[in-house]
């Protein structure tokens, strides 16, 4: 039970002291990083991570909130920073950054920053954070490229900051890419901001404990925390259980997630054998993306609520075949990962839902995450780009109904429709609850929303839409049946590509409607009373009950 | 007979009714506590009243005012006894209470309990009609539709109450108040709330789950301050009713019935009142107010005597301490942090981690930690610091309530210590480092986010845990010194007396700073400055002697947080442009330690804060009259107790009697200070001096 024998000799009291601290670190990071951010990515869809790393790269620590999946990435991409800059080559004030989709998050758009933490004229460990910049050049917010090239710029591993000089050279160079330089470098300075306070702030903590590094203290919290997990592991039978789903993907090319979940004693190998191969349109999700995706809803599942860092995941192996579309080669485009990655949660939870049915949601409509993004000129010419942040229904448990319009395993929030058009030459006629779109069961699937649309532009807007669902409905599980589909169209009847780049002229209207959650349990047993008030408040038609549910009445 | 001079403050709370009494001509004060009476609060405060003025010679036509504090309007929302309310909005938009922000507050768990929606979906209509974001009219009311609405939601959902909230209201309130003439018209007592007028902030989802919580507790409220208003006249009582804000002033009661989701943090606003007054008195331009009780810990930034304030509010959580598990609501408050660290916090070893955790739970008053003896099993902060002779078994509550050590160390050493395999005493040494430092970080992020230095503040303790466990918070904050007043109990109700009237206006109006019609926030900030004034007036302020200060919410195009950002005047023009973008600037740089001077700014909404100066009290009659005359703390030392410090082992405390400590009285510690409601705790390192007006001073090295 106790940990004693791993805890590098720090008492029990004094490891969760340190430990609350080191985290709470690493949020001070995050608040400095979302308060200065210009990217509305940022801000709206928690696209974000800060991370405290040791000398090895290793989390000692990780931010509460932000995007779980890339706290999980930013030390495998500092390793590689690692293997790139030695840790003899480090001095103060540094930081290094790249974009690369193998070596970071899966995509161009988002930046890794990392800055080395000195005490006592020593290297202790880094500082890291990841944010969605508001441009990266290229083909913005595209499914369609056929090679990561045309998706913007790729920045190797460089130093951004030298000694705490800028690297004007490579900052010419992405300014020259870029459609709005100001903001995107206004966020890497957000980021550089982030990983100075936390590196203050951790020179101030080992002061303040009297620790020369944290390899010790690192070594104890990662061992606490993998035994955490291993403990949540082993408490479940050894087998193999096997689950497909599928999705959309692009075109003719259906994205099929094949899972095979093994449990043997306290470890977990998750194998994506079976799933489709690379595709050449960008919704390839590189291996760091897929891990990410295949570990976090496992910890959500089994071992909730231990802090995370890097032995949280040491007892699971994730392995996808090379050239799958969930372990690309390069340079096969990969912008649009999320519509892949974000399936994972699903795959995962209905090949061991035999195994926890009490442990385990249904297929989320949010899963993965529909957006459209308007850009163009406003009446006083200004240009401007707009997303509207809005999700579908989320899995219904074993517990609950799912939640509606709330996005898992993302964290998208929405912002406000009023805030929205008042910078945006764009009016938004409805957004509102769907009704007979959670998909019926013991418990219902949450509620997708539809919302519309007008173009109020002198112009002409491009458009770009990034979407899946139109055929492949979130399933349900143990019994329970699906959610409504996503659909996607425009006033003058015409149904745009559910991933393209295309113009939308004034005066039309575009309805999103957001699929719903998949049921859970059959839906005859669902409860009476709670299926009259869901049809009291319209969540369920009188004639889906009916139908669906099979009500009398 | 002269105009009356007394004037008395009441806090209801859950359990007590504390009142407070001030008469500044014949300079006395009073305290009185007597137990909530939760069916009918007026009772208690009737009774309180009756008693005090009995206790200080008055009779009821000699008081001046009475200021009244209350946790009905949350406690209402928390238990969710408030109206049937019906909700009228824009058509495509039923369900902007129940989409939300759609975040999960919890990233790893996924069951989460949704955040609650005060009304249902069967009693949410939607009416054809709307503006967009400059106010035009993109779609006329329909007003029989509204009829309709208003009759279905009244006669067959039996509403109670109703609330209005039309998109982009707050930039021309026009079809809020054509609809809410039309519902009149049918319902001529129905309690309504229209969003445009509780809360005129642009952002439909806080504007319109204010309006509905309004909307929600306002029957009930209403109710109860008419009763109190009837029996306070049947006792005789001539003078003026005034009710706290959560922000911290005072205001008549006609505004508490209208909009009375601003006395949702009333209570709490009375401490840090107190505590800026006696940042004022004791002349402390930067204060950390700290007030710790049974359940929870609030941290508060005083500066300039005066409580940092914020414009939203989270009420009604499903998950008490966790950010966006509750309603938002727009309402102007005391920015306050709450942490779930009090002497009732619970310790526990996480089954994860195999690590101790104190809080957030709390053993409440009952069963309370296990040393009240009353039942309760699980060792808390309370029990921790009897196990490490911070509190004196047989001098709690001033001797009322024996305490039983012995029990403590068994359940310490066989619950947690046997978990962890430590002694009862490294158990208990645990619990106080771990709240402590639970304290700490979360004080450290409030100062953070503010760009503010925690060493540079002086911390106020305060609350019956306060002083107990301010040395070892100031420690780890790195402040030097701390100030503990007289009286844990007394100083939050002296916030009640020295409250001043005051009211925060806002309009939204969304503008680039280049492109701003300024005539028309002029317009906006005329229209404010008259309802401010009226409003003070009410709340017994004299007209001459109003303050009034302009401000924007500002940030950079493409942001999503504004920023506060002070004005020049309220006659504002183009000239004025280098003024506000420098003030912009500024307190960008306070905050980020930064700017990004090219990218355009915009603003969003326009603030008018309105108040007129607080009454004084003079603090030595608060005290009594009973100060001891001679400095020499020698005299009020009353034995000597042992007591556990980390890092230190247990060391020899003097114990001095508060009470008997005169102004001018020194001494070092290691020591104790008791009196009643708390002890205070001064750690080895520490030098304490007993100012005029009988803080204690502690200094830190």
């Amino acid at each position: 039970m106790s940990g004693a024998d791993t805890d590098e000799g720090f008492d029990p009291i004094t490891l969760e002291i340190y430990w609350s601290r080191l985290i709470s670190i690493a949020d001070e990071a995050a608040a400095a990083l979302l308060r200065t951010a210009f990217s509305t990515i940022v801000r709206e869809s928690n696209d974000f991570a800060t991370v405290l790393m040791d000398r090895n790269g290793d989390s000692v620590s990780e931010n509460t909130g932000g995007i779980a999946s890339f706290s999980c990435i930013l030390p495998r991409t500092t390793k590689a920073f690692l293997a790139a800059f030695p840790p003899e080559t480090w001095r103060p004030g540094d930081c290094v950054i790249t974009n690369d989709p193998w070596l970071a998050t899966g995509h161009l758009p988002d930046f890794t920053t990392v800055s080395p933490i000195f005490h006592r004229g020593r290297l202790v460990g880094f500082a890291g954070s990841i944010a969605h910049s508001p441009d990266v050049g290229g083909a913005l917010w595209s499914a369609d490229c056929r090679e990561v090239f045309e998706e913007g710029i790729r920045v190797p591993p460089m130093r951004l900051l030298r000694e705490g000089r800028r690297n004007e050279e490579l900052v010419g160079l992405l300014r020259a890419n870029v459609r709005v330089p100001d903001q995107v470098m206004g966020d890497l300075e957000a980021q550089v901001t982030a990983n100075q306070v936390c590196a203050a702030r951790v020179a101030e903590f080992l002061e303040d404990a009297g620790l020369d590094d944290l390899q010790a203290l690192s070594r104890a919290l990662g061992a606490r925390a993998d035994r955490a997990m291993r403990r949540a592991i082993a408490a479940l039978p050894d087998g193999t259980w096997r689950a497909t789903i599928e999705a959309d993907g692009f075109d003719e090319h259906v994205t099929r997630i094949a899972c095979a979940v093994t449990v043997a004693g306290e470890r977990m190998l998750i194998d994506f054998a079976g799933t489709s191969p690379q595709v050449d349109r960008g919704i390839n999700c590189v291996m760091n993306y897929t891990h990410a995706y295949a570990v976090y809803p496992v910890k959500c599942a089994l071992d909730p609520f231990t802090p995370r860092n890097e032995g949280s995941y040491r007892a699971i192996e994730v392995t996808a075949p090379e050239g799958s579309i969930l372990n690309p080669r390069f340079p096969a485009p990969c912008s649009a990962r999320q519509l892949t990655g974000h399936l994972l949660a699903g795959a995962i939870y209905k090949a061991l839902s035999t195994v926890i049915p009490d442990r385990v949601i249904a297929e989320c409509g949010g899963a993965p995450t529909m957006r459209c993004l308007f850009s163009g000129l406003d009446r006083n010419g200004d240009r401007f780009s707009q997303i509207l942040f809005a999700s579908g229904g989320m899995g219904a448990s074993p517990h609950r109904d799912g939640l509606p319009t709330t996005a898992f395993p993302t964290n998208a929030g929405a912002g406000s429709i009023e805030a929205f058009e008042s910078v945006a030459p764009l009016v938004v006629w409805k957004k509102e609850l769907r009704p007979d779109s959670g998909g019926p069961g013991r418990f219902r699937g949450g509620l997708g929303q539809e919302a519309e649309i007008e173009v109020r532009a002198p112009g002409p807007l491009r458009l770009s839409l990034l979407s899946d669902r139109r055929d492949h409905p979130a399933s349900g599980i143990l019994g329970g049946a699906p959610g409504a589909p996503a659909e996607i169209t425009i006033s003058d009847g015409t149904r745009p590509h559910p991933k393209s780049r295309t113009t939308i002229r004034p005066g039309a209207r575009l309805t999103m409607r957001y699929a719903g959650g998949g049921g859970y349990g059959d839906p005859r047993e669902r409860d009476p009373a709670a299926l009259r008030e869901d049809v009291r408040n319209g969540y369920v038609s009188p004639a889906a009950a009916r139908s669906a549910y099979g009500a009398s009445e | 007979m002269s105009a009356p001079t007394a004037r008395i403050g009441v806090d209801v709370g859950g359990t007590f009714t504390d009142l407070v009494l001030h008469d500044a001509r014949r300079n006395v004060v009073r305290t009185g506590k007597l137990l909530t009476t939760p069916d009918d609060p007026s009772e208690a405060i009737v009774a309180g009243i009756r008693r005090i003025l009995d206790e200080a010679g008055l009779a009821p036509g000699e008081v001046h005012s009475i200021v009244h504090g209350t946790t009905l309007v949350t406690n209402t929302v928390i238990e969710r006894t408030g109206a049937i309310v019906g909700l009228i909005a824009t058509e495509g938009f039923r369900d902007v209470i129940e989409i939300g922000r759609e975040i999960r507050y919890d990233l790893y768990d996924l069951f989460l309990e949704p955040a609650p929606t005060l009304v249902p979906r069967h009693r949410r209509r939607t009416v054809p009609e709307r503006l967009d974001a400059e106010g035009n009219v993109l779609r006329p009311l329909d007003e029989g539709a509204v009829r309709e609405a208003a009759r279905d939601l009244v006669e067959r959902e039996g509403a109670e109450a109703l609330a209005i909230a039309f998109l982009h209201s707050y930039r021309d309130p026009r079809h809020e108040r054509r609809a809410a003439e039309i519902v009149r018209s049918l319902y001529p007592d129905l309690p309504l709330t229209l969003s445009s007028a509780v809360a005129p902030e642009i952002r439909e989802f806080e504007r319109t789950s204010t309006a509905v919580a309004n909307a929600y507790v306002q029957p009930r409220m209403r109710r109860y301050l008419d009763r109190l208003e009837a029996q306070l006249t049947a006792l005789g009582f001539e003078g003026r009713l005034y009710v706290m804000l959560s922000g911290g002033g005072i205001a008549a009661v006609r505004e508490a019935k209208e909009f009375p989701i601003r006395l949702i943090e009333s209570g709490p606003a009375a401490g840090a009142m107190a505590a800026a007054f006696l940042a004022r008195l004791a002349g402390l331009d930067r204060v950390v107010s700290y007030d710790m009780g049974g359940t929870t810990a609030k941290m508060c930034l005083v500066e300039d005597f005066a409580p940092h304030h914020k414009f939203d509010f989270e009420a009604g959580r499903v998950r008490r301490f966790v950010k966006g598990s509750g309603l938002p609501l727009k309402v102007s408050v005391v920015d306050m942090i709450e942490i779930g660290a009090g002497g009732g916090s619970i310790a526990r070893v996480e089954e994860g981690s195999g690590l101790m955790k104190v809080g957030p739970r709390s053993a409440g008053a009952k069963p309370g930690p296990i040393c009240y003896g009353r039942g309760g099993t699980e060792p808390t902060v309370t029990d921790a610091d009897l196990l490490l002779g911070r509190l004196d078994p047989a001098y709690f509550l001033g001797g009322e309530m024996r305490l039983d050590p012995d029990r403590v160390r068994r359940a310490f050493a066989e619950g947690v210590g046997a978990r962890l395999r430590i002694p009862a005493t490294e158990a208990a040494l645990g619990v106080q480092r771990l709240v402590d430092e639970t304290m700490a970080a979360a004080t450290r992020m409030h100062l953070a986010e503010k760009g503010r230095d925690p060493r540079r503040y002086t911390l106020v303790a305060f609350g019956g845990a306060g002083p107990v466990h301010a040395y070892a918070l100031a420690k780890l904050l790195k402040i030097r010194r701390v100030v503990v007043p007289l009286g844990a109990g007394v100083a939050s109700a002296l916030g009640f007396l020295v409250a001043p009237p005051a009211s925060d206006m806002v309009r939204s109006y969304v503008a680039r700073l280049e492109r701003t019609d300024w005539a028309h926030v002029n317009a906006l900030f005329a229209e404010m400055a008259e309802e401010g004034r009226r409003l003070l007036t009410e709340a017994g302020a004299d007209p001459a002697r109003i303050a009034l200060r302009p401000s924007a919410e500002m940030r950079h195009v493409g942001q999503g947080f504004e920023i506060p950002v002070p004005l020049p005047s309220l006659a504002l023009g183009p000239a004025d442009l280098p003024a506000i973008r420098a003030a912009f600037f500024a307190s960008y740089r306070e905050r980020f330690g930064r700017t990004v001077e090219e990218v355009p700014i915009e603003a969003l909404s326009w603030r008018l804060a309105c108040s007129a100066p607080g009454q004084d009290i003079r603090l030595d009659a608060a005290l009594g009259a009973a100060a001891p005359a001679r400095a020499d703390a020698a005299a009020a030392r009353r034995g000597t107790r042992e007591v556990v410090f980390e890092g230190a082992g247990p060391l020899a405390c003097a114990v001095y009697d508060r009470y008997a400590l005169a102004p001018g009285a020194r001494f070092a510690g290691p020591a104790l200070v008791e009196e009643r409601e708390s002890t205070c705790v001064v750690g080895p390192d520490a030098q304490v001096t007993v100012d005029s007006v009988l803080n204690l001073v502690m200094d830190l090295p």
